[in-house]
C-alpha cells in the first residue's frame, strides 16, 4: 500500500495576497505571477504554511471543510493545479 | 516660465535642428530633435502651452525624429525615430510624423517610466478625484476621454495613468488626445471649438487625429489627483449607459493586465494595484450616447461628494 503525499508549500512562498468577498489575489513569490483564488484555496495554503500534511489532515483546518471522499478527491485535483503554478509540493515519500 | 509658443516659430525649428527642444509633460522632460518642417508646425500647434527648458537642462528622454537620405527623399519619403541612438521601430511615411512623435512618447513613458505603476489607461479629474479608464483600443476609451475632457472634466492622460508607488495619487500627463476613425468627426461634432490635428490616414491604426490638451489641464500638470473609480468602458451600438460592479479581486486581475509593468515591480507592483483596487470603486460599462455616459460620471462624482 503506497501511503499518501505529504505537502508543503514551496519554500520561499510568503502568501502575500488579498482577499475581498470570497475571492483572493495572491502574489507568487517564486514565478511573480499574481493568481486569482477562491479564499478556501488561500486557506488552504496557509494551513501548509503552518505544517505540511496529506490532504486528508488538510480537510478541516480552519477555513476548510472537513473531509469527505468527495472533498478529499477535489482536494488532491486543487493540491495539483497549486503544484503546476509552484505553490505547493509534494514531499518525497 | 518659457513655453513652446512663447519661442515663435524661427527658435522652435532651430532648437529642433540644433540642441533639441526640452519639452516638458507631466513629470518628463524629453529632448525632441527633428529637422521636419511638418513636425515643427505641429508641435507648435499642439504643444503651445507647454513648458519648455533652456538648452543644456537634463532630459529624462532623448529623441530624434529625422527624415529619409538619398532617393527615399524623393520617392515615399519616411520619417525614422530614434532613442538614445537606437531605432526601436521601422520607418513610416513622412505624413505620420506626428502620430510618429506621440506614439514614440508613449512608448519613452510605458517602456521606461518605473517608478510608477503606469497603466495602459486614460484618466481624467474632478474635484481632485480621479477616473482611470482602461480598455483595449476599440473600446471607445479615447473618445470618451475626449467628450468628458470638453466637459469639465481635467485630462490627465488619454493614454498612460501614473500611480504613484508611494502614495497611490496619480500624476498628470496631460498630452493630445488620440483619436481614430469615426471616432474624429464625432468629436469635432461633439467639441467644435476643440483644436484638431489634420487626420492622417493609413496609419497602422487607421486614419488617426489628435486633440489639444486643454490649457488648463497643461497648466495643472504637476496637481495629483486621487482615482476613486476604475470605468472599463466599451461602446455597444444601441446601449443605455449602464455601469456593472467589478469584484475588487477580478478588478485587481484586469488592472494587472493592463499595466505595463506590473510584472517588472514584482511585489510592488502587486502592492501597488491592490491599494488601487481597494481605494476605488471598480465598473464595466457600457454606453452609447456620450453625453448619457458623461451624466453617468457626473452621478459617481455626486455619490462620492
Amino acid at each position: 500500500m503506497s501511503s499518501l503525499p505529504i505537502w508543503r508549500l514551496v519554500p520561499g512562498q510568503r502568501l502575500v495576497h488579498r482577499c475581498h468577498d470570497g475571492e483572493c489575489v495572491l502574489f507568487n513569490d517564486l514565478t511573480g505571477d499574481t493568481h486569482l483564488l477562491e479564499e478556501a484555496v488561500v486557506a488552504l495554503l496557509q494551513a501548509l504554511h503552518a505544517a505540511p500534511g496529506p490532504a486528508a489532515i488538510l480537510a478541516g483546518s480552519d477555513g476548510l471543510p472537513e473531509a469527505d471522499p468527495d472533498l478529499l478527491d477535489e482536494l488532491d485535483e486543487v493540491l495539483a493545479d497549486l503544484a503546476a503554478l509552484s505553490l505547493v509540493e509534494a514531499l518525497p515519500c | 516660465m518659457l513655453t513652446l509658443a512663447s519661442l515663435g516659430p524661427r527658435e522652435l525649428r532651430a532648437r529642433l535642428r540644433g540642441p533639441g527642444l526640452r519639452l516638458q509633460t507631466g513629470p518628463f522632460v524629453t529632448c525632441v530633435q527633428s529637422p521636419l518642417a511638418l513636425l515643427a508646425d505641429t508641435l507648435a500647434a499642439m504643444y503651445a502651452d507647454y513648458p519648455v527648458l533652456e538648452e543644456g537642462g537634463v532630459a529624462d528622454f532623448h529623441v530624434r525624429l529625422s527624415g529619409s537620405n538619398g532617393l527615399r527623399r524623393l520617392v515615399r519619403p519616411q520619417v525614422h525615430f530614434h532613442y538614445d541612438g537606437m531605432a526601436p521601430f521601422q520607418p513610416l511615411p513622412l505624413a505620420q510624423a506626428f502620430p510618429m512623435f506621440e506614439w514614440a512618447m508613449n512608448w519613452c513613458v510605458s517602456s521606461q517610466a518605473n517608478s510608477w505603476l503606469v497603466i495602459h489607461a486614460a484618466v481624467i479629474e474632478k474635484s481632485g478625484l480621479a477616473a482611470i479608464l482602461p480598455a483595449p483600443p476599440g473600446s471607445g476609451k479615447s473618445t470618451l476621454c475626449a467628450a468628458l475632457v470638453n466637459r469639465g472634466w481635467r485630462l490627465l492622460s488619454d493614454e498612460l495613468t501614473l500611480v504613484r508607488l508611494d502614495d497611490g495619487r496619480v500624476d498628470p500627463l496631460p498630452r493630445p488626445v488620440s483619436l481614430k476613425n469615426a471616432s474624429i468627426s464625432i468629436l469635432r461634432d461633439y467639441a467644435p471649438e476643440a483644436a484638431f490635428t489634420r487626420p492622417v490616414a493609413d496609419t497602422v491604426k487607421g486614419t488617426v487625429a489628435h486633440m489639444r490638451a486643454s490649457s488648463e489641464s497643461v497648466a495643472r500638470a504637476q496637481e495629483t489627483a486621487m482615482p476613486a473609480w476604475i470605468v472599463f468602458p466599451k461602446w455597444q451600438a444601441g446601449a443605455p449607459a449602464t455601469l456593472t460592479p467589478v469584484p475588487q479581486a477580478r478588478a485587481h486581475m484586469r488592472l494587472a493586465e493592463n499595466a505595463f509593468n506590473y510584472s517588472l515591480l514584482g511585489e510592488t507592483g502587486f502592492q501597488a494595484v491592490a491599494r488601487l483596487a481597494e481605494q476605488v470603486r471598480t465598473f464595466d460599462f457600457e454606453y452609447s450616447v456620450l453625453d448619457d455616459a458623461i451624466a453617468v460620471f457626473e452621478q459617481l462624482l455626486r455619490e462620492r461628494a
